[in-house]
């Protein structure tokens, strides 16, 4: 890369992924490419039982994301800085509760309305993983990923740490979209870490940054197409097969956010 | 005082809507009177409670975006107004580019959606003109933010529930310093609707009465809207300055305090020690203060553990009720102006005080020097956030 311009862009390493849809309950799942037809929930693993039971199914399968990611990146479930990103949150719940007070004329559940807060994954996290330190809940559309891909730059500069980005978004109740923009469960994590030279990583990511032309992304199922957090599972795909290139983090319908992709052979 | 670990960030504008006003004017003398903006609500409930409604006059979005109008969406339009004269300088200074928006939202369109589902059950379908993409998701008023400023940088909206708009200034002060951003309209902001309002009943957390934080008779908390903007940059001059932010999680329970306010006190800890001073220095803090028995317990017990008993603390909820994810921003416009005006309002229907509450509570408007305040605001998942603000 020539251009000083994107010499100053930011950079991270990448030493974890975390996978999950139904089919593909993780990252060496999705890379295999074989769906298993009896992976449709999500474990919620490190959850305890009660919290487990508390979350819906879009927290279980942040968790367990971001549990893969952490595993895989070695870093302390305990200590790390998280960031959540998701452009809806638990919308399924928020129509559960507005369908039990106006529909069903029943009175709301107080545990459905404490879940209905977009930071309940985030939250689940930090108690499932005793982490008394950071943690923040984001949403931005379709620019989702590259959002928390901003968070994690500036947590990362400001503790010289590593930071773990999950991103997940679940099914919208059918009136509310057109079958067109329909989209299935997915979560994806990343572990990341400060390119300091002295962390050892499977890729470099440098942005995000606006313009060029990203690489061709993969073919993926129908309910994931449209997915908001499509970009953060192109981004995810290009680390686990080691390949090269300008990502698009938004499939072309956010503000055209990229992200450039360099495998690293000690990873 | 002990290093910094980062340079105090300039707050070159900021700007409040909530049930005392749509003005500073009008809000600083609603303050300075300790006259409450909760009433009942106007669209009647199966249950009493009193709400802080705004009733300040909200502009239209007109042309491309009269898609994008909501409630929220209206009240951010508002609020970009006082900003006009800051903002046209930051983008003399800063390319748009540069400029970010990274602002916090608790209840996002669920006041949009509430009225579309009511619709939906009465008519069959949605109304025509609901939009679920334009106006429901968290995501949606940003474009509204970015088009009315001016500004292309990154955007996101951070959404924690009670700290979503106080996270923004720390989100900021963050990516400034990695030389991301030069500049960020931070803040946020959150509206009424019955479901939030049922939801807090149903955990039995609402006062039938405007709430009463820290009072011995204290039932619980009154749910507000509103919101604040601030814009935030590189180097300035700043009205005031975010000197520390401290961001905690409890790790306890997803709706309750820690009974000691354990991440409360290591959220005020954080921001001091990223602002290298020594508790001493506090000169006030405006406290999270709910009105209800267990938070504010806890964060009495916090405050007291690290500042001592005599620093002169304060809840604004009484006036304005807990404005949820707004309630950060919110309260940091009224910590800084507790900096530019010399005075801070009451804590209002506070006495008699709590005898388990071992802080000194203001009851009545107090003049002072107040050149280091500490805005606090704890949330659902054990979210904790403390920021501290100094005069320039």
């Amino acid at each position: 890369m020539t251009d000083p311009a994107h010499d100053r862009l930011p950079r991270l390493l990448v030493t974890g992924v975390g996978v999950w849809t139904p089919g593909f309950p993780s990252a060496p799942a999705w890379i295999a490419g074989e769906a298993d037809p009896e992976v449709v929930r999500a474990s919620g693993r490190i959850l305890d039982r009660m919290n487990r039971r508390r979350a819906s199914a879009l927290g279980r399968a942040l968790v367990d994301a971001a549990a893969e990611a952490m595993e895989a990146g070695g870093v302390d479930p305990a200590t790390v800085p998280t960031v959540v990103g998701s452009a809806l949150g638990e919308v399924e719940t928020m129509i559960g509760l507005l369908d039990q007070m106006w529909r069903r004329h029943e009175p709301a559940s107080p545990a459905a309305f404490t879940m209905s807060v977009h930071n309940a994954a985030s939250g689940l996290l930090s108690i499932s993983t005793k982490n008394r330190g950071f943690t923040t809940s984001i949403a931005a559309d379709d620019d989702t990923p590259a959002a928390a891909l901003f968070e994690a730059i500036g947590l990362a500069h400001a503790s010289g740490g590593p930071v773990v980005v999950t991103c997940g978004d679940g099914e919208v109740p059918g009136a509310f979209v057109a079958e067109a923009e329909r989209f299935g469960l997915l979560a994806v994590a990343l572990a990341l870490a400060p390119d300091d030279g002295r962390t050892n990583g499977c890729a470099r990511i440098v942005g995000p940054s606006r313009g060029g032309t990203p690489h061709v992304p993969t073919d993926l199922p129908r309910a994931l197409a449209t997915h908001p957090q499509v970009g953060l599972l192109d981004l995810a795909d290009a680390v686990l097969r080691g390949r090269e290139g300008r990502v698009r983090l938004d499939r072309g319908r956010g503000a055209g956010w990229c992200v450039d992709v360099v495998p690293l052979e000690d990873g | 005082m002990t290093t910094p670990t980062t340079r105090p960030l300039p707050i070159t504008g900021y700007a409040c809507l909530n049930a005392l006003g749509g003005t500073r004017e009008e809000i600083l003398s609603a303050l300075r009177e300790g006259r409450t903006g909760l009433r009942p609500p106007d669209e009647p409930l199966a249950f009493e409670t009193a709400v802080g409604a705004v009733g300040a006059p909200l502009p239209e979005l007109e042309g491309a975006l009269a898609p994008w109008s909501t409630r929220l969406a209206r009240m951010a339009a508002a609020l970009i107004v006082p900003l006009d004269a800051p903002l046209r300088r930051a983008r003399e200074r800063w390319r748009a580019e540069r400029i970010g928006v990274i602002l916090g939202t608790s209840t996002a369109g669920a006041e949009t959606t509430e009225r579309a589902f009511k619709d939906a059950v009465a008519h069959g379908t949605l109304p025509t003109d609901y939009d679920f993409r334009r106006q429901h998701t968290f995501g949606a008023v940003l474009h509204v933010v970015e088009a009315l400023a001016g500004v292309r940088g990154p955007a996101w909206m951070i959404s924690t529930a009670c700290t979503s708009s106080a996270k923004p200034f720390a989100s900021a002060r963050r990516l400034i310093d990695a030389g991301v951003l030069d500049a960020a309209i931070v803040g946020g902001f959150d509206t009424l609707c019955a479901m939030t309002l049922t939801g807090f009943h149903a955990l039995g957390a609402l006062d039938a009465r405007p709430c009463r934080p820290f009072a011995s008779d204290r039932r619980g908390i009154s749910i507000g809207e509103g919101g604040a903007l601030a814009l935030v940059e590189r180097d300035g001059e700043g009205r005031v300055l975010v000197e520390g932010v401290g961001e905690t999680s409890d790790a306890y329970h997803i709706s309750a305090p820690h009974p000691e306010g354990a991440g409360a006190l290591a959220a005020m800890e954080a921001a001091l020690r990223e602002a290298g001073r020594a508790p001493a220095e506090v000169d006030h803090v405006n406290a999270h203060g709910t009105g209800t028995t267990l938070n504010d317990r806890a964060e009495a017990g916090a405050i007291a553990t690290l500042l001592g008993r005599e620093v002169p603390v304060v809840s604004t909820k009484g006036f304005t009720g807990h404005t949820l994810g707004a309630a950060g921003a919110i309260e940091v416009a009224f910590s800084a102006y507790a900096i530019e005006e010399g005075w801070i309002p009451p804590s209002l229907h506070a006495d008699p005080l709590d005898p388990e509450i071992p802080l000194n509570v203001r009851t009545e408007t107090t003049a002072g020097r107040f050149r280091r305040v500490l805005s606090n605001s704890f949330a659902f998942g054990g979210n904790n956030v403390s920021v501290l603000l100094r005069a320039p």
